[in-house]
């Protein structure tokens, strides 16, 4: 499959700290999760492929498009939804408003045709019914939508999601999941999140990155089968487990090497990402 | 192009920060207006403060002008970032233009000074405010520098008349000598501020040094 | 992070159950180190302090008279008022920008606290003005040259401007949830103080003691006791205006109870009181005390006695005398004839019947061998003084010396330059123009003297010729040259150096 993105060796830095150090990807159509902890270089990544920030060093292409010349910078942003990690909006305006604004900056010029999309999206994320009232007036989840169809708004080929499912509680997110997935079919989609429920249940793909560097590249059940055989359930905390915790049962769930005759248990895409972050901070 | 300016007029309209703009140009109506009642002789005192205080005032009205809360949302449409900008400052020129007439008007015509010499004072500070508007949004990612480019341009404007060298002296009255090269400070002023400024609109291909200490850019974003 | 969060208004709430004031006090530090490391902070402070340097050391000339030097500590802490107006202004409206406020409003500490923490947050700034005012003062008073008395309340002024301004930065953002209230403001306070709209009033008294800054129009000093400035009511009064203004502010946050209304009622009480006491017409003592300054000093003076000379000053400007016998002996050394002994009386004289509202022209005296000093010294202030010394010892009086338009001009001007370290720059000191050719006014302490072009080329060709030989031909000469019917261009002839063309001429 012709990848959306490729990118290779982009790196940038802050300081005397490298925000991305020498970071090469290629993501195909279908929905990619990135994860990693806070100061991993996530949302710097992001902003570099949705050309919000041009990078140091490295170059990528979206679509064929090579941001680098202010041209292709019109070209790939033409094909892009950017949802950032803190989407800003005009209070005063309705959510309709709003989302036709965006529509027209991304060159949507045929009246009719626009505003129907924009109802179209509106109705799609579930804002159909307040798609009238000032955003001022619409709470945290609703406005995240109104980012998420802003993003979605002239059906871009390659969406950048930032932390959409922050602050959202747990029926709201479900349905962002289910946006989500919609609107991975048949797009490429890159989504930075802290849930790995969200990488398990949405994507085909899971990036883990860490000191800006991508420390795993692979399936959602490739970084699971990572932590096969190192969780083991004791009675006390095990001193050798890299991390445990005392589970509902009130047995110990330990992640880390197992001693011999240990109590394996059946690892999660979490254990496999925790144990991930461990090598990187070792080999760092 | 065309068709997205005439379709972005209104929606851009409507983001401008009218509030402050308008309180700007009340006051800065006021002052001018006090004259009315004050009087004054026609070598410029008070008429020439008043008219200075006016331009500071409506200045810092426009250096809000640029504010944008909607930036890290629209920060990735193709719309360019220098017609999205132009067409902010496009919308509020006219207006500025007819506040100043009014402005001028509203001084009484036997105390008003050399008109023409202090709508160029009165230009130049206004695209000043705009330039240190655009300044901001060039280097920094925040999406409502206001406040800090209007601490900012105000605490230049309080210190420049202070600090400028006997040869370089902008701020002077109508009766001195110097008057006429003051203006012609004046319009170089000006011509050099509208270049930065066109030349600050465009968004940057590549990154910029200075950028890489602002804070705002940090990789936890805000 | 969210835990975090969550944790510490409990903690803090906890305490401000215990100690109310705690969480204030608290809220008020970690506001001022926020305030202080603002970058307009940041580059107030910096050019205040740049100021300060660029200005102390020249101020009157390095020898500041106290009274004087104590005033000139109030315009730089303007700069920093302006700063703190805005950047406390913009401190408040923080957390309703950043959209906080949902958040902060159910924290345990009341809007009206926070407001009062954001008004104590001004006084670290506040404190620092003070330290910097302190330095300035105390780099002026500490120099050699200073002589005075300076006012505490002189000195409180620009610390206590600052403070206002914090206090009106707090109320205005209290008032308009605009961050562009302040700058706006300012600009209104600025047109209303020096755009001449406030009513400034008539005389030294008056309404003009209602803007923060009162200044003087002349730069002469006069002894302190003259002046009667309402220094310490002002301070009072300023104290009284910045309180009013933050307790309103923290009253309209919804501050309520009699601790907080009575404290607004103290403070307005004191605002008055100062208000109204600076404002009162100015005692006739003082009116009375200025014209006998003017015209009869010797009754206030102290006069000391050097080498059978007598030096007579007002007692602030005792230790000066000094200075001056040093001047009338380099002068006298030059001279020729009985004037190497004459003894001189050295008399201060001051221009004090308009207290510091305008300076007035000192008239030469008519007494025989009196030379009048003014009160500033260093720079110019030093050859003009010892203009007026050589000149009446070549004419006997300061009177004398008035339209005087012949040949003596050549011996007074090299008597009273030849001993300074840099006679020419002297010389263009001592013209109203600064120059060094061509025909000029002297200045000196009473009635100004002519130069014509001619004069003043012969005394740049004496300045050039090494002394001792030229001071051997003035001794010698000594009668001839202090003739009233010596021509310039014979003077030139007796001290051997090339005549001029012209006449003596003066207009």
């Amino acid at each position: 499959m012709t990848p959306t993105v490729s990118a290779s060796g982009l790196s940038l830095r802050y300081g005397g700290t490298h925000a991305l150090d020498d970071v090469s990807l290629r993501l195909t159509p279908g929905v990619t999760g990135l994860i990693g902890p806070n100061g991993a270089g996530k949302t710097t990544l992001l902003r570099v492929l949705a050309t919000a920030l041009p990078a140091d060093g490295g170059a990528f292409t979206v679509l064929g498009q090579d941001p680098a010349t202010s041209a292709g910078r019109q070209e790939v942003r033409r094909a892009l939804g950017y949802l950032p990690q803190t989407p800003g909006f005009h209070p005063d305006f309705t959510p309709f408003e709003f989302v036709d604004y965006v529509a027209i900056l991304k060159e949507l010029t045929d009246r009719g045709a626009r505003h129907r999309e924009v109802r179209r999206l509106l109705e799609q994320v579930d804002l159909g019914e307040v798609r009238g009232k000032r955003i001022k007036k619409l709470s945290g989840g609703m406005r995240q939508r109104v980012a998420l169809a802003a993003a979605l708004i002239g059906d871009p080929g390659f969406l950048v999601l930032d932390e959409p499912t922050v602050g959202l509680d747990p029926e709201q997110r479900m349905r962002f999941r289910e946006l989500i997935a919609q609107a991975g079919e048949g797009r490429t989609v890159l989504l930075s999140t802290h849930q790995t429920e969200d990488v398990a249940m949405l994507c085909h793909r899971v990036l883990v990155m860490a000191g800006g560097r991508i420390r795993f590249d692979g399936t959602p059940a490739e970084l699971t089968a990572r932590a096969a055989g190192r969780v083991w359930s004791s009675t006390e905390r095990d001193p050798g487990a890299k991390a445990g915790w005392r589970t509902g049962t009130g047995s110990f769930r330990n992640v880390g090497l197992p001693p011999v005759g240990a109590d394996l248990l059946e690892p999660t895409l979490e254990d496999g990402y925790l144990l991930t972050l461990d090598e990187a901070e070792v080999s760092a | 192009m065309r068709l997205t300016i005439r379709e972005l007029t209104l929606p851009v309209w409507r983001t401008l920060p009218w509030r402050g703009l308008a309180a700007s140009a009340a006051l800065g109506l006021l002052l001018a207006g006090a004259l009315r009642w004050g009087g004054g002789d026609a070598n410029g005192w008070p008429a020439l403060t008043l008219l200075r205080a006016a331009v500071l005032a409506h200045a810092l009205g426009l250096t809000f002008l640029l504010d944008d809360p909607a930036r890290h949302t629209t920060a990735t449409v193709p719309t360019r970032r220098a017609l999205r900008t132009g067409l902010r400052i496009a919308l509020v020129t006219p207006l500025t233009a007819l506040w100043w007439t009014a402005v001028v008007l509203l001084v009484p015509s036997d105390v008003r000074p050399p008109v023409g010499d202090v709508t160029l004072e009165a230009a130049a500070a206004c695209v000043l405010a705009l330039l240190a508007g655009a300044v901001a949004l060039r280097w920094t990612n925040e999406p409502r520098p206001g406040p800090s480019v209007a601490a900012a341009y105000l605490l230049t404007a309080v210190v420049t008349p202070h600090l400028l060298p006997a040869g370089w002296k902008l701020f002077v009255w109508p009766q001195d000598s110097n008057w006429h090269a003051a203006h012609e400070r004046w319009a170089w002023l000006l011509a050099g501020a509208v270049v930065t400024l066109v030349a600050c609109l465009p968004e940057p291909v590549r990154r910029m040094r200075i950028g890489r200490r602002s804070r705002t850019l940090s990789p936890s974003g805000v | 992070m969210s835990t975090v969060l969550a944790q510490t208004p409990t903690a803090t709430g906890t305490e401000s159950r215990r100690t109310p004031w705690a969480a204030v006090l608290a809220l008020a530090l970690f506001e001022a180190r926020r305030l202080l490391l603002r970058a307009p902070m940041l580059l107030a402070f910096l050019l205040y302090i740049a100021w300060i340097v660029w200005r102390t050391p020249d101020f009157e000339n390095g020898y500041p008279a106290l009274q004087d030097a104590d005033r000139a500590t109030q315009s730089g802490p303007m700069l920093i008022a302006l700063a703190l107006l805005v950047c406390v202004n913009q401190a408040m409206l923080r957390s309703a920008r950043r959209d906080t406020e949902r958040h902060f409003a159910v924290l345990v500490l009341r809007p009206w606290q926070r407001t009062a923490g954001h008004a104590l947050s001004v006084v670290p700034v506040v404190l620092l003005v003070a330290v910097c005012v302190g330095a300035q003062f105390g780099w002026m008073a500490l120099g050699s040259g200073a002589v005075g008395t300076a006012s505490v309340g002189e000195l409180l002024v620009g610390p206590l401007t600052a403070l206002l301004a914090g206090a009106f930065g707090v109320l205005l953002a209290r008032l308009f949830s605009s961050v562009l209230a302040a700058p706006l403001a300012i600009v209104l306070l600025f047109f209303l103080l020096f755009g001449g709209a406030f009513p400034a009033g008539s005389g030294e008294r008056g309404t003009r003691w209602l803007t923060p800054i009162v200044s003087e129009n002349t730069s002469t000093a006069i002894p302190s006791g003259l002046m009667d400035r309402p220094a310490a009511w002002h301070a009072l009064y300023l104290l009284g205006l910045a309180l009013t203004v933050a307790l309103v502010a923290v009253l309209v946050a919804g501050g309520r109870g009699p601790v907080l209304m009575g404290s607004v009622a103290a403070a307005l009480a004191l605002a008055l009181t100062g208000g109204i006491v600076q404002t009162g017409a100015l005692p006739d003592r003082t009116t009375v005390a200025r014209a006998r300054a003017t015209n009869a000093p010797e009754k206030q003076q102290v006069c000391v006695r050097r080498d059978g000379s007598t030096y007579c000053a007002f007692p602030e400007w005792k230790p000066r005398t000094a200075t001056w016998a040093s001047v009338v002996d380099h002068v006298r050394s030059s001279a020729g004839g009985s004037a190497r002994t004459q003894p001189v009386l050295v008399r201060q004289r001051v221009y004090a019947t308009d207290g510091l509202a305008s300076d007035g022209a000192i008239d030469p005296s008519a007494n025989p061998h009196q030379v009048t000093v003014g009160t500033g010294w260093g720079g110019p202030r030093v050859p003009e003084f010892s203009a007026a010394v050589s000149s009446v010892l070549v004419t006997g009086s300061e009177k004398a010396t008035s339209g005087l338009c012949d040949g003596r001009m050549v011996t007074i001007m090299w008597l009273a330059l030849n001993w300074l370290p840099d006679p020419v720059k002297s010389l263009s000191n001592v013209r109203l123009d600064d120059s060094v050719t061509g025909s000029a006014i002297v200045l000196s302490p009473t009635n100004p003297m002519n130069m014509t072009s001619g004069q003043t080329s012969v005394v740049r060709e004496l300045l050039d010729q090494p002394r001792e030989s030229v001071a051997a031909k003035v001794k010698s000469h000594w009668a001839e040259l202090t003739t009233p019917k010596v021509t310039s261009a014979r003077a030139a002839e007796l001290l051997g150096v090339k005549a001029p063309k012209e006449q003596d001429k003066c207009d």
